[in-house]
């Protein structure tokens, strides 16, 4: 299953253009000046006179900056008492589509509104709660997936939710001509891919079926234990055809459905205001099966896409949660505030991909020279210093139940005598080649220092060179690099999510780097039920891929954020995909209240 | 003035010497202060960059992670770890953010410690002794450790490379393409001056941009782009004066005695116009460094591990809101070097304005 297009995404790059949520002193000012010197008094009268104007007009701009300020710090109180929360999303989001949605911050957003089978644990991601299905049953080798509706769950314009309602949205995703980026999520269905390449064109063929209007019966190509996981991802959700269809045809992008007012979701949440490049606000929505217990009254998702942006409104009270932290303010607040920043364990790795068909990488002890010559642990203590760990292999430990594999060191000794047995004794002769990374000072830092160590430790020169995001992309895609900083988020709790993409072929290997033993032991996984036993061949996958590695391992990522003491119920997850129904807000009465 | 001028160059008992164009300049720029200052700060500026970087006692890439970034003069606390081996591993830290070593402690110990570190006091926790150490670097460290000032030293360095260098290509292009468009004149003239006109309407950064896509990145290419886009303003210059000139008695006596076009133009014309393109030149060197500052601003500059005054001030602007003196250090070199050209390029053109010779 292809996860999620953004890479890295906590330390990407980000095209610094517009503040977020502003102090509007300027207008404030502007009215004031406008009562106190009406324009027709200001004339070319005595010296003096024009003095006391002057004078007026900077108490004024004191005063209406003092009132903004005061006006500022109360954002945060008035949002609590209100029980609104205000949150910051990295930028714009491109649709509201839950099958066109592709980012992070989108499919946030797209969670509050809409529902799918099953939602996110308050606390744990490895598990699911219900969600529309209110039960459901799967056979043996976890194949055939049986969802049974419940009877309240209602769209917000109040239509029932039905079974086919799922059949019709997973057709609309299914159609080539929709262009969605993660039809293939579908894939795992049967007869999912052939009626997406137009081989099959009886959808009925498709192993999703309305057995009545509360049981949806799915049928899977293989064993998928986690499968209730994968669910959870936008591509799964049901949208609402008819709606859709008023608005346009079922494959046409962009139509008018997605705005406020014509949006209807299923989820606790409806759209309310949606300004383009400043804020999206919802409220609850009454229809929500399960709104009696969602705390929130609305949510105020803002677009600030500068980080050291958002971590001044932060600090100004009018946020109650920023996306991450600027790398230099980390400290700091650890330092300063430990109560206002977090700092979770994320699936994610941050490592570099490695350009296989080019001398001298094509060289597998070279790969794992390069490798073993990273000290990890100054990287993460001395320059990222979240609490990162070392990446020792290619799985996360964040993946509870899965074993994290402790394969790659720092060992300089045998990363000398590895690059000596590839034919480079000392460094002699090593072609030089650049590490590509993408514009960023956090990127740029941690590129330098592994730049030396090579140096140090290697003796061999490598290069640095940066470009801007999308050409970034681009080369990354067309796999026209040396060596390129490379990020992974995991899409659901499995393995596979981060060991699928190594095999041949995969849209977002981009290494080149191929083995058939490793295709057929993750497709052995992919057809055994017994977990243990598919663990334990992942395992095996996983030790052949790092003693080739076509990836410089570096580190694993934690979620670093600020986030303001008054939120309830904002657990450390590690896909950090919350349920916003769980999440409170504590009142100024109560935070008074002595405790 | 010129009664003063006579007395210094002629002595009696010698035939009396005309005072040379040099002459006459540095004379005028003598008594210009500000412009001397500049000069002077310039080859200063010029000694310490070559010749500093020898005595600084660090070399400019090499990092030192755990003392990340650090004050000037910041006190230095040697970690010593003993092993279970007994090999001994030895760690620098800067006092400034020790007491991220120490977080599981209460704030106010963390602080206390500290400042016993700082006295000169011995901490022992398990097999790590903490002490002070005697090694200073004097502009403090970046966020990899690196000593700053041998960075500021390299990297003016670059950044004085880049200006001359530039300057000398826009200046050679610049000075044959405008004397050969004003001296021959005509259609040639029209539209050597209208590529003039194309080339300066391209946006500077997109060329740029553009020649790093088509050639890769490298040192010998900023030079010439740079000089490439620079030329622009220098062959209108020297255009305009040859054309002014080439009507003058002079050169119809040369016309008259037969020398060629070329020799007229390279013995006749081009040293009279030697003022204006020195003067121009001296202004270019810094606007060339502005350049090349915002290019590296914009990651365009030298390759790291490389530094430039532009690669720092840039790194500087990212960390300004923590470590202040990575922007501002980098940031007064630069601006300084700026000012003591630019005095020194309006002395300049005051001494050799032909108009001031006069008087």
């Amino acid at each position: 299953m292809k996860p999620r297009a953004s890479t890295g995404q906590g330390l990407r790059s980000r095209p610094r253009r517009r503040p977020g949520p502003r102090i509007r002193s300027g207008r404030v000012l502007e009215c004031w000046s406008i009562g106190v010197l009406p324009s027709t008094e200001i004339g070319p009268r005595m010296l003096r006179r024009g003095l006391a104007i002057a004078f007026i007009a900077i108490a004024c701009l004191f005063l209406s900056s003092t009132s903004a300020l005061l006006a500022i710090s109360r954002t945060l109180e008035e949002a609590n008492r209100h029980k609104i929360l205000l949150i910051n999303e990295i930028s714009e989001p491109q649709s509201l589509d839950p099958q066109i949605a592709q980012g992070q911050g989108e499919h946030e957003i797209v969670s509050a509104l809409m529902d799918g089978l099953v939602e996110n644990d308050e606390y744990d991601q490895s598990k699911v709660v219900p969600g529309l299905a209110d039960r459901w049953d799967h056979n043996e080798d976890y194949s055939v997936w049986t969802f049974h509706i419940r009877e309240n769950a209602k769209w917000s314009n109040g239509d029932p939710v039905t079974s086919q309602d799922f059949v019709d949205s997973y057709r609309r995703l299914l159609t080539a001509s929709l262009g969605a980026v993660y039809s293939d999520a579908l894939f795992i269905m049967k007869g999912a891919k052939d009626y997406y390449d137009q081989k099959l064109t009886d959808f009925n063929q498709v192993g999703v079926h309305a057995e009545d209007p509360q049981t949806l019966k799915i049928e899977l190509i293989g064993p998928t234990p986690y499968f209730l996981s994968a669910i959870l991802h936008t591509s799964w959700f049901p949208v609402h055809m008819p709606t859709i269809l008023k608005f346009g045809r079922m494959d046409q992008r962009d139509t008018k459905w997605t705005t406020p007012g014509n949006y209807v979701g299923t989820g606790p949440f409806i759209l309310k205001v949606w300004r383009q490049n400043d804020v999206i606000e919802v409220v609850r929505n009454p229809l929500y099966w399960d709104a009696a217990n969602v705390k929130l009254n609305g949510i105020n998702f803002y677009s600030i896409e500068n980080s050291d942006t958002a971590e001044r409104a932060f600090e100004a009270g009018q946020l109650h949660k920023t996306l991450d932290v600027p790398l230099d303010r980390i400290p700091y607040y650890r330092r300063e505030h430990p109560e206002r920043i977090r700092i979770d364990p994320y699936l994610a790795d941050y490592f570099y991909r490695l350009n296989t068909n080019r001398k001298p990488l094509d060289n597998p002890k070279v790969r794992l020279a390069l490798n073993l010559a990273v000290n990890r642990e100054e990287i993460v203590t001395n320059i990222t210093r979240a609490k990162q760990t070392p990446e020792t292999g290619i799985v996360p430990p964040a993946m509870t139940g899965y074993e994290p594999l402790d394969i790659i060191h720092y060992d300089p000794e045998r990363a000398r005598q590895l690059l000596a047995e590839a034919g480079y004794p000392n460094g002699k002769d090593f072609p030089k080649f650049n590490i590509l990374i993408n514009t960023h000072e956090a990127h740029r830092v941690i590129a330098e220092a592994i730049q030396q160590m090579w140096k140090q430790e290697l003796n061999i020169d490598v290069g640095i060179e940066n470009q801007e995001w999308k050409v970034y992309l681009q080369s990354q895609n067309s796999m026209n690099y040396d060596m390129i900083r490379g990020g992974w988020i995991g899409d659901f709790m499995d393995p596979v999510t981060f060991l699928t993409i190594w095999t041949t072929g995969n849209g977002n290997n981009d290494t080149g780097w191929s083995n058939p033993t490793y295709d057929q032991l993750i497709d052995q996984a992919a057809h055994t039920g017994d977990p243990q036993k598919r663990f334990d061949i992942l395992h095996d996958a996983e030790r052949l891929f790092l003693g080739e590695p076509a990836v410089v391992c570096i580190y694993w990522y934690t979620r670093v954020y600020l986030l303001d003491p008054s939120v309830k119920n904002w657990y450390p997850l590690a896909l950090d995909l919350h349920n916003f129904k769980y999440i409170d807000l504590e009142t100024p009465e109560e935070t008074a209240a002595p405790k | 003035m010129s009664t003063a001028l006579t007395t210094t160059t002629a002595p009696e008992t010698e035939p009396i010497h005309g005072s040379s164009l040099w002459n006459d300049a540095w004379f005028r720029l003598k008594k210009n202060h500000l412009a001397l200052f500049g000069l002077g700060f310039f080859l200063f500026m010029i000694c310490i960059c070559v010749l500093g970087p020898f005595f600084t006692g660090y070399r400019y890439e090499d990092t030192d992670l755990p003392l990340k970034a650090s004050p000037p003069l910041d006190k230095i606390i040697s970690r010593v770890e003993t092993l279970k081996n007994g090999d001994v591993k030895q760690k620098n830290l800067a006092l400034s953010n020790i007491e991220d070593e120490f977080l599981e402690l209460p704030r106010p110990e963390r602080k206390a410690l500290a400042t016993k570190l700082a006295n000169g006091e011995q901490y022992t926790s398990g097999d790590v002794r903490y002490e002070l150490s005697k090694q200073r670097h004097f502009f403090g460290t970046d966020s990899l450790g690196r000593d700053l000032l041998t960075r500021v030293l390299i990297g003016g360095r670059i950044s004085l490379a880049v200006g001359f260098a530039a300057t000398l290509v826009s200046v050679v292009i610049g000075v044959i393409w405008g004397a050969a468009a004003g001296f021959i004149g005509g259609k040639l003239d029209n539209l050597m001056m209208r590529i003039v006109d194309i080339l300066y309407a391209l946006p500077f950064t997109v060329i740029v941009i553009l020649l790093m896509v088509m050639f890769g990145r490298n040192f010998i290419l900023l030079f010439v782009a740079i000089g490439a886009v620079e030329w622009l303003t220098m062959a209108r210059i020297v255009r305009g004066q040859i054309i002014s000139l080439k009507h003058q008695e002079f050169v119809d006596a040369a016309v008259s005695l037969g020398l060629s076009g070329p020799r007229i133009l390279f013995r006749h014309l081009i040293p009279n116009v030697t003022s204006s393109i020195v003067v121009y030149a001296t202004l270019t060197v810094p606007n060339v460094m502005l350049l090349e500052a915002v290019l590296s601003f914009l990651g365009l500059g030298v390759p790291p591990p490389m530094s430039s005054w532009g690669v720092l001030i840039n790194e500087g602007a990212s960390a300004i809101q923590t470590s202040p003196w990575l922007l501002w250090i980098p940031a007064s070199f630069f601006s300084l070097t700026l000012f003591s050209l630019n005095f020194l390029g309006d002395g300049l053109r005051d001494a050799l304005d032909p108009k001031s010779a006069k008087d």
